[in-house]
């Protein structure tokens, strides 16, 4: 019986991610890329979609975000021949939007501004800092979360994964 | 996929999409009025709008105004305070739709510069968290997402009269699965309902949506945003995008994987 009791007294503090020092429990955790990456901007080789993110239509051409990494170019003047035409390198994109052959993304919360009148070339043209201080990642995406706190020597943080944390010592 | 799962389930991005019809003009009324000023057009969960020679963006309190007349150099007009935890825009005619976790925060942008709020335009007691909206004409059309923290037991199409914008009446509702991002073309409305693939709805008669056929593809996706685009739906999914020919609206059929 005493056991019962104990296992009891066990699975009741289980439940409350308060009383369980040195356990792992789901948290968030950032994800990080490094202060070069971060300003490694601009267009690469296509590349496979893993973490699709936002779509946007103009013109012939799609456009969908890969989370934190950039954006896909993709040419859709014939749909049933759409391909990728290359990839967008934007670290910590998350949003798009074009007019008049200029395409406005962000760059963690800078806002970027490319030209994509040559699609085969898009350049940067333009970089407003700052502009998106909410979209900062300083803070897991849920109030009252816990999270394993940012350490910022392993880079900046462009989002964060809900995963089984060790120990997760910030809360916010 | 590993990073959207966890950012969908848990935060539940209550995702709102207003969408108006334009009556009986038929011309306008297939594509982003927005296209023709130059502009492109993004789904139901966009951030960002270009209207005219304006780029609006929100991010949770604020909504930005940016000039890009020279579309090279975008100029920050004005950063207004519009709600809490502000998830989308949606643009229509003179007017942004701000979709937050609670409620809708409806701007006139008459002076494209200066955003004014006219009202919050679906109360949080009639909608309430986690909830996608759509709207036509005189019609609104929510996806009230009931899974995870936000409570209820089914998750359903409600159909708003919103005549009088400030003050919503809910006029029918229908079952789905788990809504996310949608999107219309003529009569014919389109509900990301995740793994339950594309829910097509023939909306000619605009309280009485008729639920027409579900749609998916092979790979078994999940299905989170719409962009009808010419005769094209180009979906969002959890493998890249699917494209669809809808230029039979009801009948989507696939034309193309790309991931």
């Amino acid at each position: 019986m005493r056991y019962i009791y104990l296992l009891l007294t066990v699975l009741l503090f289980s439940c409350d991610p308060q009383w369980r020092d040195n356990s792992s429990f789901m948290a968030y955790e950032p994800i990080y890329i490094s202060k070069e990456e971060a300003n490694s901007i601009g267009p690469r080789a296509a590349r496979q979609t893993l973490a699709p993110g936002k779509i946007y239509a103009y013109g012939n051409y799609l456009f969908q975000v890969e989370q934190h990494q950039g954006i896909h170019i993709i040419d859709n003047s014939v749909p049933q021949q759409a391909h990728k035409i290359s990839f967008l390198n934007v670290p910590a994109a998350s949003e798009l939007a074009v007019k008049d052959g200029f395409l406005y993304t962000n760059n963690l919360d800078d806002l970027v501004v490319f030209d994509i009148s040559d699609i085969n070339s898009p350049r940067l043209v333009n970089r407003m800092e700052n502009a998106f201080p909410e979209i900062s990642q300083d803070y897991p995406p849920v109030n009252g979360a816990y999270f394993k706190c940012v350490d910022p020597s392993k880079g900046v943080v462009v989002g964060w994964e809900e995963k089984l944390v060790e120990n997760p010592k910030c809360r916010r | 996929m590993q990073t959207l799962k966890p950012a969908f389930m848990r935060k539940l991005l209550p995702i709102i999409a207003i969408i108006f019809f334009l009556g009986c003009d038929k011309s306008v009324s297939t594509d982003s009025s927005a296209y023709a000023t130059g502009g492109g057009k993004g789904g139901s969960l966009a951030r960002f709008t270009v209207v005219g020679d304006y780029l609006y963006t929100v991010d949770k309190q604020t909504l930005k105004v940016f000039d890009i007349s020279d579309p090279s150099k975008p100029s920050l007009k004005r950063s207004v305070d519009a709600g809490f935890e502000i998830e989308t825009i949606f643009p229509f005619k003179d007017k942004l739709f701000l979709g937050s976790t609670s409620v809708v925060y409806i701007f006139s942008i008459d002076d494209p510069s200066n955003p004014q709020k006219l009202s919050e335009a679906i109360s949080p007691t009639v909608i309430r968290r986690c909830d996608p909206v759509v709207a036509k004409d005189n019609v609104a059309y929510a996806t009230l997402r009931t899974n995870g923290p936000c409570g209820g037991t089914t998750s359903i199409l409600a159909v708003y009269d919103i005549t009088d914008i400030k003050n919503p009446v809910q006029k029918n509702s229908l079952p789905v699965g788990e809504p996310y991002g949608l999107g219309y073309v003529d009569n014919t409305l389109y509900v990301c309902d995740r793994r339950y693939g594309i829910s097509v709805y023939d909306i000619s008669k605009p309280y009485n949506p008729v639920f027409i056929k579900g749609v998916t593809a092979d790979s078994n996706p999940n299905f989170i945003d719409v962009v009808p685009y010419n005769n094209v739906l180009v979906c969002w999914t959890s493998t890249g995008i699917i494209l669809y020919d809808i230029s039979a609206r009801q009948n989507p059929t696939l034309i193309k994987q790309i991931s």
